[in-house]
């Protein structure tokens, strides 16, 4: 084994020092040889782009083997699904800015009060249901803006400026429901928005569907998208090929903010009532599925197909762990080792999939 | 002189804060000139460049573009004129194909309106993009399907070359194009600059080595301490004289701006 090695080094075309950076990709396109490193760099790399399918898929088999009899049906699959739209179009808008490079911790304070806000609006003013979710996905479209504006033209680190702007909507929201849930008293009609189906499909699944498709036209094949992939790569270069950096990432805001003030408002349609905290959990398992869905196929990029295969892969372990019967606390455990197993496998990909 | 000036630097002057980084600097730049532009580190050529390219305003003196007062900033604006910059490092996106960097910021586009409702025609910039790099005699697999990050660093600056001298229909600005490159690679960059001069593109550009300088530059503009030591036919000189201008051994040459006033 050791004898192959070496001979390995020594057919190697041009002799490189063992200290040399692994800096650009110019040095592997030249020098390809097959050793311990490059096949050690292979592994990475093929964990990097398939490490949460394999995730999902060795997740799927054991729960299917351990209770075959209630996890793996079409019943429970349909029931996933259905749970998880809501997360996934909050995730998928988050995916936005994670491309354009910038973070967003304000989308699960923002899906609470959307939530709230919209059942205060429909029970105390009477507005008609789809004002009252116009104005209410618009101020989520305006949170979102003011993200932006606050990130790219004043320059606050956008972690820092989202948490801001997500406590101060921590207190909208208790300044207009003084942290009491606020009850539905409006008819069926808003509640049929998440409840209902069409041709025995749920309303949500097809909203969930239709989110996803826009997105991802908006990303893929217009010129907002190819600019907002371009500043989350190097916004530098960006700049001087003449891409409007700061207006492309506001843009990127906008749409996560409105993705949540869309998912808050199905939460409450959901539910049934306006819960103050109920979407501050949107936040990390959205990060959980967009971190998941960088390690599935890109490389450690992110994209909106991979941010579903994410989603899917927090629904299916926390309802298979509901499932076999483990206790409440293990989902917790479970996302947030997920948390960090994504945000790794993420890196791997970034880190050794160029090249 | 009856070549006719395409721009013309007239007693630039640029400070940041307390330093004097460009000083009364003229230039005159002839269509079809390719200026190689030397000078210490310091020495005020990348401010030079920059004021050139629009990304730095200079405090005083005057541009003028094709006989005209021009002012050339934002660097946008240099862009509509016609003027490229192909940075050192920071002009691809890595994980674009050649054809997404050709046309990035000026993608083919249905519709008009917000960028977030044009449709990207990509086909199109693939087309395009294709042919640009063929007249330019450029032949690099994988133009519309290949990330530019697997690319070598002689094909990436190929391609940042070529994207420069296909939109900078007047005046091409390169920095330190060959600083990154192996041998056998530089041959090829220097090969598509010389190609590129010959086609008759104004060429300024940044470098440290003098010898790539001699193999495509018809002019060797010196920099030091913010100001022209020298500018000469490359014919008209030789290395020991340029390095002696740019350690300040020889003397700079007559600090008014001679060739205006020769030419007026």
């Amino acid at each position: 084994m050791r004898a192959a090695m070496s001979a390995d080094h020594s057919l190697s075309e041009t002799p490189v020092p063992a200290d040399t950076p692994r800096v650009s990709s110019t040095t592997q396109a030249l020098y390809p040889s097959p050793s311990a490193r490059d096949r050690r760099a292979l592994l990475m790399r093929l964990l990097g782009t398939y490490g949460t399918i394999i995730v999902l898929a060795s997740m799927l088999v054991i729960f299917s083997v351990l209770q075959p009899a209630t996890f793996a049906t079409i019943g429970n699959f349909r029931n996933i699904i259905n749970d998880m739209a809501i997360g996934t179009i909050v995730a998928a808008g988050l995916t936005v800015p994670l491309v354009a490079g910038d973070f967003d911790l304000s989308i699960g304070y923002v899906a609470s009060f959307s939530g709230l806000l919209v059942v205060g609006l429909l029970s105390s003013s009477g507005l008609p249901i789809p004002l009252a979710i116009v104005l209410v996905v618009g101020l989520g479209t305006i949170i979102g803006i003011v993200n932006g504006i606050v990130v790219s033209k004043i320059g606050v680190n956008a972690f820092i400026a989202t948490l801001g702007t997500g406590t101060i909507v921590v207190g909208l929201n208790y300044a207009y429901s003084g942290g009491i849930p606020l009850q539905l008293t409006q008819s069926r009609e808003f509640t049929n928005i998440a409840i209902g189906r069409i041709a025995g499909v749920p309303h949500l699944v097809i909203i969930m569907a239709v989110v996803l498709v826009l997105l991802w036209m908006i990303l893929n094949r217009t010129v907002q998208g190819q600019h907002i992939k371009a500043i989350g790569v190097s916004p530098e270069s960006a700049r001087r090929a003449g891409v409007a950096v700061d207006r492309s990432r506001i843009v990127a805001f906008a749409i996560a903010s409105t993705c949540a003030a869309i998912g808050g408002v199905l939460m409450a349609s959901n539910l049934g009532s306006g819960q103050v905290t109920a979407g501050d959990g949107f936040m990390l398992t959205s990060f959980s599925a967009a971190f998941l869905g960088s390690a599935a196929l890109r490389e450690g990029q992110f994209h909106i197909l991979g941010t579903l295969i994410g989603v899917l892969t927090v629904a299916v372990g926390n309802n298979g762990l509901a499932m076999i019967g483990a206790p409440i606390f293990t989902q917790f455990l479970f996302t947030g080792c997920l948390l960090v197993v994504a945000v790794a496998l993420g890196g791997i990909g970034r880190r050794y999939g160029r090249g | 002189m009856a070549q006719a000036m395409l721009l013309s630097l007239r007693r630039i002057s640029r400070s940041f804060g307390g330093i004097q980084a460009l000083d009364n600097v003229s230039l005159d730049i002839a269509k079809g000139d390719v200026i190689g532009l030397v000078g210490d580190n310091g020495a005020g050529k990348s401010t030079l460049i920059k004021v050139l390219a629009g990304a730095h305003d200079p405090t005083s003196g005057d541009v003028i573009l094709e006989g005209r007062p021009q002012k050339l900033s934002p660097p946008a604006e240099a862009q509509r004129l016609g003027i490229e910059t192909v940075y050192q490092d920071l002009s691809l996106i890595g994980t674009f194909t050649a054809a997404e960097n050709f046309f990035l910021g000026r993608e083919i586009a249905i519709g008009r309106g917000p960028a977030l409702l044009r449709w990207i025609r990509r086909k199109s910039m693939g087309d395009t993009a294709m042919r640009g790099l063929e007249e330019l005699n450029i032949d690099i697999p994988g133009i519309r399907s290949k990330p530019v990050d697997r690319m070598s660093g002689g094909q990436r600056q190929l391609v940042a070359i070529a994207r420069g001298a296909f939109w900078g229909h007047k005046l091409l600005l390169l920095d330190e194009p060959t600083a990154a490159l192996g041998v056998r690679e530089s041959r090829e960059v220097l090969d598509l600059i010389k190609r590129l001069g010959a086609q008759g593109l104004t060429i300024v550009m940044v470098t440290h080595n003098l010898d790539h300088l001699w193999q495509v530059c018809n002019r060797v503009v010196v920099m030091r301490r913010g100001r022209k030591a020298a500018d000469l036919a490359s014919s008209a000189t030789n290395m020991e004289d340029v390095v002696a201008y740019i350690t300040g051994a020889k003397e700079p040459m007559t600090p008014r701006p001679a060739t205006t006033e020769a030419g007026a």
